[in-house]
């Protein structure tokens, strides 16, 4: 088996005196289901942010495919293969479901034009152009271009239970579907490592369950590895092989749920160390 | 916002053979212009005020591609319109007594005006480029802030060029434009920028415009996007300055100031951020209305003194234009739609029959 698509080793970042996150370690192959949960505060959307490349680790390497992504713009570093939601939801809300899913999907595209090593931005440059004119010029390869990211995002709009919002506008639809759509966005890109942020928030039980469902569904139907973030216990333990713990950017436990959830530093972060004395120590 | 119905909507009809698709829009207005242009050909007046309408019409639909659709915010744009009246000005002036003898007069002249036009054009997309790159690279209003400053800079440093006729103005660019040429600019400006719009470049200005964080994440190049935007805008700005050198009789830094990219600006706001045709309504309107004005009052006898003053009074009537549009529709006349999208909801009746 290859490597990691995934990586972080000894990640810290720090944002004036304070220390966001410290010594941050993660590895996710093709087809890992992992967790990051943690109180609040604790680093997590930090840690999401490191990764994509919105924020600079002050110490430590990330590596996507093996690649050091480090200083790396995060359109780049989405076009190597990550992808993410966000935790309060930034869909474009003035476009419609299908458009937003069709931005996505053109950032892939232009993954051909954008690779690395010499000559490449060159290259990618004049095939820019190139795209340009053909979109002016409304070339039959372009009419042709355009109507495969039509079905490329309605297969995905499809996947994700959205079709009947095709044509809606992202600010309009229910919450549940909102997050729903951030999804089928972020596969827009054809990434190989998903990263959700809180994607059950704001859902309500049943809505929860048929998340549950749809995330391993997702995995195997597109060979990701995903990494979730979620305060819901029942939805992370129900799905998640790994888990890692962050409290105030430490990492302080990782492993399967089940070990995850006796451990006593967790329970500490969650629960306080009164909680502990008075129950006289973890289960 | 549908930015896939654009495709459709300008793609004409089937039938047609793909390899001309592209260009057939430019097919069916060239005829039309040339009759155009025959028709004025004996009304000077008309034809000025159509110029300054056109001119007027390019500055907002290009303004439009980067505060519209990209939401960044630039208030210069009168300083890309100077680069371009100056540069082609200039081009005119030393291209003067040249021409092609195997061809008619007015088309060489015609072919002498594309040239110093694509001479300004590009120099103020260069000059967009320069002023582009280091501030789209940063979020927010440092934009405005620069393109305030590229206005004032380039306002100064043509005061004080001697090439370009300091303060006095350049006088004696060939009077060659015609409004069959200031047609086809148009024409072209509004063909470029739908055209984006429908196409992947353009939903990914529209992408920028509503949420540039998760643009970026979803692979969205954004920076080189903006700059793209900006680049083509200020071509277009360019281009439009080119076409007024060459009908005023003289062009002079006082022409170029922030008034007149504040003017662009509420083209722009007024017609609604994001819509083509909601630019092209307020440009019009905004040209017509101080003529409107002054032949009103003209016509009331007053002529030197009111007639006069309608054009100082147009700063503060444009202000509270603003400001009444802030209040009861601030996404302006048409929203991000076309006009063929509002008017049929305007309308409730004849939506049945299209």
């Amino acid at each position: 088996m290859s490597g990691p698509l995934l990586e972080a080793v000894g990640v810290s970042i720090q944002f004036g005196g304070l220390k966001a996150l410290s010594d941050f370690n993660l590895a996710i192959h093709k087809g890992d289901l992992q967790g990051l949960i943690g109180p609040n505060g604790a680093g997590k959307t930090t840690a999401f942010n490191v990764l994509t490349g919105v924020y600079q680790p002050t110490q430590g390497e990330v590596r996507v495919s093996g690649l050091r992504v480090n200083g790396r713009l995060p359109h780049q570093i989405n076009h190597l293969g990550l992808a993410r939601t966000f935790q309060n939801i930034r869909l474009f809300r003035a476009l419609t479901a299908l458009d937003n899913v069709k931005v996505a999907c053109r950032g892939q595209a232009a993954l051909h034009v954008e690779g690395v090593g010499p000559g490449a931005k060159f290259r990618g440059a004049l095939r820019n152009y190139r795209d340009w004119w053909r979109a002016l010029m409304l070339t039959p390869g372009f009419l042709a271009e355009e109507r495969e990211l039509t079905r490329q995002a309605e297969h995905l709009l499809e996947v994700m239970g959205l079709s009947h919002r095709r044509d809606e506008e992202a600010r309009n639809l229910p919450y549940g579907e909102q997050r729903r759509l951030e999804i089928a966005r972020a596969l827009g890109t054809r990434p190989k490592v998903l990263l959700l942020d809180e994607p059950a928030a704001g859902m309500n039980t049943r809505e929860k369950a048929d998340l549950m469902v749809l995330i391993r569904k997702l995995r195997d139907e597109f060979d990701l590895g995903i990494l979730v973030i979620e305060h819901d216990m029942k939805l992370v333990m129900g799905i998640c092989e790994k888990i890692t713990v962050l409290d105030h950017g430490e990492t302080i436990a990782r492993g399967a749920p089940a070990e995850v959830r006796s451990d006593r530093k967790v329970i500490e972060a969650y629960l306080g160390d009164s909680y502990l004395e008075s129950h006289g120590g973890a289960a | 916002m549908q930015t896939a119905s654009a495709v459709s909507g300008s793609g004409g009809s089937s039938g047609v053979p793909a390899s001309l698709r592209g260009i057939l829009p430019v097919l069916v207005a060239l005829p039309v212009l040339l009759v155009l242009e025959w028709l004025l050909s004996n009304s000077p007046f008309a034809s000025y005020l159509l110029s300054i309408m056109a001119v007027n019409i390019i500055l907002a639909v290009s303004l439009n591609i980067v505060n519209g659709m990209t939401g960044q915010f630039s208030i210069g744009h009168a300083g890309f319109m100077a680069v371009g009246a100056y540069l082609a000005g200039v081009t005119s002036l030393a291209l003067k007594d040249v021409a092609l003898s195997f061809l008619p007069v007015a088309v060489s002249d015609q072919v002498f005006l594309v040239v110093a036009l694509l001479a300004g054009g590009i120099s103020a997309a260069l000059a967009g480029f320069l002023v582009g790159l280091p501030s789209l690279r940063l979020r927010g209003d440092y934009l405005a802030i620069v393109t305030l400053g590229f206005g004032e800079i380039i306002r100064v440093v043509v005061t004080n060029t001697e090439a370009f006729g300091r303060a006095l103005g350049l006088s004696g660019i060939p009077q060659t434009s015609t409004v069959a040429m200031v047609g086809f600019w148009v024409f072209l400006v509004v063909l470029v920028s739908r055209r984006i719009a429908g196409s992947s470049h353009g939903r990914s200005l529209w992408a920028i415009r509503e949420d540039e964080v998760a643009a970026e994440a979803m692979g969205v190049n954004t920076t080189g996007y903006k700059v793209r935007a900006f680049v083509i805008s200020s071509f277009f700005a360019g281009i439009a300055g080119g076409l007024f050198a060459h009908f005023v009789p003289i062009i002079n830094p006082g022409s170029f100031t922030f008034v007149k990219s504040m003017e662009i600006v509420v083209m722009v706001v007024l017609g609604g951020l994001g819509s083509t045709t909601g630019a092209i309504v307020a440009a019009v309107f905004l040209t017509l209305l101080p003529e409107a004005l002054r032949s009103a009052f003209a016509a009331f006898g007053s002529e030197s003194t009111l007639a006069q003053q309608v054009d100082q009074i147009r700063m503060p009537v444009y202000g509270l234009l603003l400001v009444v549009l802030m209040l009861s529709r601030p996404q302006g006349l048409f929203g991000t739609k076309e006009l063929w999208e509002v008017i049929p909801r305007w309308i409730p009746r004849r939506r049945k029959g299209m």
